[in-house]
């Protein structure tokens, strides 16, 4: 009787505490929302007490709409975001489909780190290097090319880079979840039954693989609808994405065009929505209805993942040693392949000040990432507790993506705001804590996958042999997910590292990062010294990523684990093996 | 009467400049040990280094720290102090001191964002050079709510190599780009670089200049301008591109001479065409040159918020970037070759070489924005 009190006791304390820690990482997590979306929702219809302005009006929508080309605008930013979404979504599974545990594989994972730790800016850089008309490749024939990538009306070029940029991240995310899927025992599995291979990932693996997919796959729609930085280095300038005008608008000097500016944060902010809707629903359609196709053992698509993989990777490592060239050359001019004078002045004259800038990036990045990967398990547990149990209230997937999603400039201004009422002269803490709320969103995206894809039967078994369920968490599920756990530690760490906005805002200046000095002195289209920030800028990253690659391969996953692997986890795979199956899963978002 | 009325009015007016007189002694004292956060554009080495130059000279010499806080666009800042005024922070702000012209000190100024006036009563307020337009700042008066810095002006840069006599006005730079396709452009307004092009092409194409110095209102604007839009409809069919890109800085158009995709480039620093020999962007051979009817010129400022942390140490900043030593190497070619506000007796080595163009004033800001709005609407979509 005493002992069964004593345990009820212990399970009432764990609950509580657990409920604690749900609620401190709510409140940190989305406590700036409030400021952040109240301010840009107020300025957006003219409360701006910074201009005197404080009365609502639709002046900013007027104004908006009356901008030349502001449906151009619009289309357009639909048109590069959802063909770069889909590209890199189809790129990036027959990828998979072709690759996936082939002797490639380990060669394609490897390179993974370099290619995804490559910032965008600095990347788009390089792209734009390679692809204007007197760039590298002009240079290679001699001549110049008279074609239109960079700048190009229709954004092909913003297209292609961004697609370029997408493969490599939303196969990192896949790696996870394939290697939860058990891929070979479903593919001897469909052979048996007469499927070939490519049928077999098609109707089989995609509709399992989509819906796990989603997140990262609206994260990476949100990204290149409000995507500034790149969009100015090659995107299209008349008229420029939707999110390059808000940008200048909000840059503007004269601050009479912040409602205006605001108001276009707003649509940019249900542009996305709306987005993020047509691919949920894209993904339905084809999961429910193409269900006659997905049991029809007649067709399947035939995709050419290898040379699709070997032109991302190609483009993507070739900018890495022009940047190292630009980094030491004095002068460097068409049509010459490599520089005619070089020089170690430009490292020379920054070393003194990089040390500095470099400690900042990385103590931010450790802490607000490490912090960011508490928080996201924590809101993954408490969702799992939620679907089990009605009486929790769930975290809204909606509200977890707000970050991610709406443009970072309208969130901030009123998230500045709210730190100069409380106290704006702690900036590492503000800082940290914005780097904390971009980057959450990113992290708890990383481990959805997996952490859906764990098979809640392992729990109950160890629950029923009478594990405490803290136990159960630590022995069983944790080394499990501990590759996912890993991959999403760098995901967070790489985030952070390429946050600017928030950094500046609320650093006041005081902190200065590898980003925010590479973005002030990108518009000074200096090369040389661009090149030096964005090849520190890739290592920092990168380093990180090789970590988690690292560790997460010691880890292991089910399938590579060898038959010395623990009673736990072959019992896993039995338990999991017996989960494939020809028809679609049902999946609750 | 009269007299002991304007005798009081004297009075008056000394007991008032008496007030807002710097002791510069008790300024100096307050301002050792000050941090002063700098906001100012940070895209180019050149300035950098030499800001990091002025930091050591003012740490050593004064006990102040200037620290660079590098920004893209300098309105970021204003932005940020928007957000303080919003907040009530008078006090204790983040920026100390901002580099600023044109629109930007026309925002700060129309929303209170500048400390009181200081710029006359600096100690090396003498040295300045007060046959340049110090007191105007794109035509708005600067009432000493900002120091002068340095020099703008509306040059072009051309290779010898390629080009032997460079277009000397706008028709003859379109006669040159209707000779050779797809080699001339210039940065897409509304960059500070592409808007002053505009802005030059129109003073001298319109018929008569005068109302570009007044307010402008729509009916002066249709007729002014028309000959610019026909203009620029000429240009554009011949220019790089077609017309349907445009660089988007003076810094790219540049890079895209160096790269032969350009023949005429453009700068606001009459001293470019040295200065990026020497850093390696440009090749030996280019030259800088203004139009025949002058470069519009203005001068670019530095300014200190009204919630300044460390004032006095932005005013002994301010001050010593106004010193002799600190304006003649700002001039120095090999450092950044901006040209002096200073009376040129008082500058020293390669700084003294520059000589300014034919000056051409600022319009009217008023101008600015309505040539920015056509210019979207015809061309910009």
């Amino acid at each position: 009787m005493n002992t069964l009190l004593k345990y009820e006791k212990k399970q009432s304390v764990t609950s509580i505490t657990f409920k604690i820690m749900v609620l401190l990482t709510i409140v940190i997590i989305f406590s700036p929302l409030l400021p952040g979306l109240i301010g840009l929702i107020f300025a957006a219809f003219g409360y701006i007490p910074a201009i005197d302005q404080y009365t609502l009006s639709l002046d900013g929508f007027n104004e908006l709409l009356a901008w030349p080309g502001l449906h151009q605008s619009i289309v357009l930013t639909l048109f590069v975001s959802i063909s770069s979404t889909l590209l890199a979504a189809f790129f990036c599974f027959a990828i998979l489909q072709s690759c996936w545990h082939s002797r490639w594989w380990k060669q394609i994972e490897t390179l993974l780190a370099p290619i995804m730790a490559l910032p965008h800016v600095a990347f788009a850089v390089g792209f734009a290097f390679l692809f204007t008309p007197s760039g590298f490749i002009a240079r290679l024939f001699g001549e110049q090319i008279n074609w239109q990538l960079i700048h190009d009306q229709y954004g092909f070029g913003l297209i292609a880079a961004l697609t370029l940029k997408e493969i490599p991240f939303l196969l990192f995310m896949s790696i996870p979840l394939l290697k939860q899927l058990n891929i070979s025992a479903t593919l001897i599995t469909a052979q048996s039954l007469g499927y070939n291979n490519a049928q077999a990932w098609q109707k089989i693996i995609l509709p399992q693989w989509l819906p796990k997919i989603r997140f990262s796959l609206f994260a990476v729609m949100a990204y290149s609808i409000s995507v500034v930085d790149v969009a100015l280095i090659i995107g299209p300038t008349q008229p420029p994405t939707l999110s390059v005008l808000v940008w200048q608008w909000l840059n503007d000097a004269d601050l009479a065009t912040l409602p205006k500016a605001s108001a276009g944060a707003l649509v940019l902010l249900l542009m996305c929505l709306a987005t993020l809707l047509s691919i949920r629903s894209a993904e339905w359609f084809i999961t429910l209805k193409c269900r006659t196709w997905l049991s029809n053992g007649r067709f399947s698509l035939p995709i050419g993942g290898k040379s699709i993989i070997t032109i991302t990777y190609l483009i993507t490592l070739v900018t890495l040693p022009i940047l190292l060239l630009w980094s030491f050359a004095q002068r460097w001019r068409f049509p010459d392949i490599t520089p005619s004078r070089w020089s170690l002045r430009f490292w020379q004259q920054e070393w003194d000040y990089l040390l500095d800038v470099i400690a900042n990036s990385i103590m931010i990045a450790l802490v607000s990432a490490t912090i960011a990967l508490v928080f996201a398990i924590i809101v993954h547990e408490h969702s799992i507790k939620a679907e089990a149990n009605k009486k929790f209230l769930k975290v809204p997937r909606l509200l977890i993506a707000i970050p991610m999603l709406a443009p970072q400039l309208s969130l901030l201004f009123g998230i500045q705001v709210a730190t100069l009422y409380l106290a704006n002269q702690y900036y590492y803490l503000w800082v940290t804590w914005a780097h904390i709320f971009f980057v959450f969103p990113y992290v708890f995206l990383a481990l959805d996958g997996p952490w859906r894809s764990y098979d809640q039967r392992l729990d109950k078994v160890a629950l029923s042999l009478g594990m405490s369920p803290f136990k159960v968490w630590w022995k069983i599920k944790r080394p499990l997910l501990l590759p996912a756990i890993w991959i999403a530690w760098a995901v967070g760490i790489s985030v952070s590292l390429t946050q600017y906005l928030p950094t500046l805002m609320l650093g006041a200046g005081r902190i200065s990062t590898l980003t925010t000095e590479a973005v002030a002195l990108s518009s000074g289209q200096d090369r040389r010294i661009s090149a030096i920030y964005a090849l520190l800028q890739s290592l920092a990253p990168f380093i990180f990523y090789i970590i988690a690659i690292i560790a997460s391969r010691k880890t292991g996953s089910l399938e590579q684990q060898t038959s010395t692997s623990t009673s736990t986890s072959t019992s896993t795979s039995r338990i999991s093996t017996s989960n494939v199956s020809v028809s679609q899963q049902s999946n609750h978002p | 009467m009269r007299k002991l009325l304007i005798g009081f009015g004297l009075l008056l007016v000394s007991a008032f400049s008496q007030a807002a007189d710097l002791n510069w002694q008790t300024v100096e004292q307050k301002a050792k040990g000050q941090t002063v956060y700098f906001y100012a554009w940070g895209g180019s080495p050149e300035i950098n280094n030499y800001l990091r130059w002025a930091d050591k000279r003012l740490n050593s010499e004064y006990g102040v720290r200037l620290k660079h806080v590098k920004v893209g666009d300098i309105a970021e800042a204003i932005t940020r102090l928007a957000a303080e005024k919003t907040a009530k922070k008078n006090s204790n702000g983040s920026v100390d001191m901002v580099w600023v012209n044109g629109e930007n000190f026309k925002s700060m100024k129309r929303y209170d964002l500048i400390t009181d006036s200081f710029a006359t009563q600096l100690p090396n307020w003498h040295y300045v050079d007060k046959t340049l337009p110090v007191d105007s700042d794109f035509s708005e008066p600067t009432l000493g709510l900002e120091a002068p810095w340095g020099v703008g002006q509306l040059v072009f840069i051309y290779d010898t190599e390629t080009l032997k006599s460079p277009p000397t006005s706008f028709n003859e730079l379109l006669a040159y780009a209707i000779k050779h396709p797809n080699k001339v452009s210039y940065p897409k307004p509304p960059s500070f670089h592409g808007t002053s092009f505009l802005k030059a092409a129109l003073l001298e194409l319109a018929s008569d200049n005068t109302p570009l110095y007044k307010q402008a209102d729509s009916k002066t604007f249709t007729v002014i301008s028309a000959p610019l839009w026909d203009y620029l409809d000429k240009l554009h069919a011949v220019a790089w591109h077609q017309g349907k890109q445009f660089p988007a800085s003076a810094a790219e158009t540049i890079r895209l001479l160096d790269d032969g995709e350009l023949d005429i480039a453009l700068s606001f620093n009459p001293n470019e065409a040295t200065t990026s020999q020497q850093s390696g962007k440009l090749s030996e051979t280019t030259v800088a040159y203004a139009m025949e009817a002058g470069a519009l010129s203005n001068i670019h400022f530095l300014s200190i918020p009204w919630n300044a942390n460390a004032k006095e140490g932005a005013l002994v900043a301010i001050n010593f970037l106004l010193s002799p030593e600190a304006q003649s190497r700002k001039g120095d070619l090999a450092i950044w070759g901006d040209p002096t506000v200073l009376s040129p007796q008082y500058i020293t080595g390669s700084a003294q070489k520059t000589k300014l163009f034919k000056s051409i004033p600022e319009p009217h800001p008023s101008w600015q924005a309505a040539l920015e709005a056509e210019w979207q609407k015809r061309y910009g979509h």
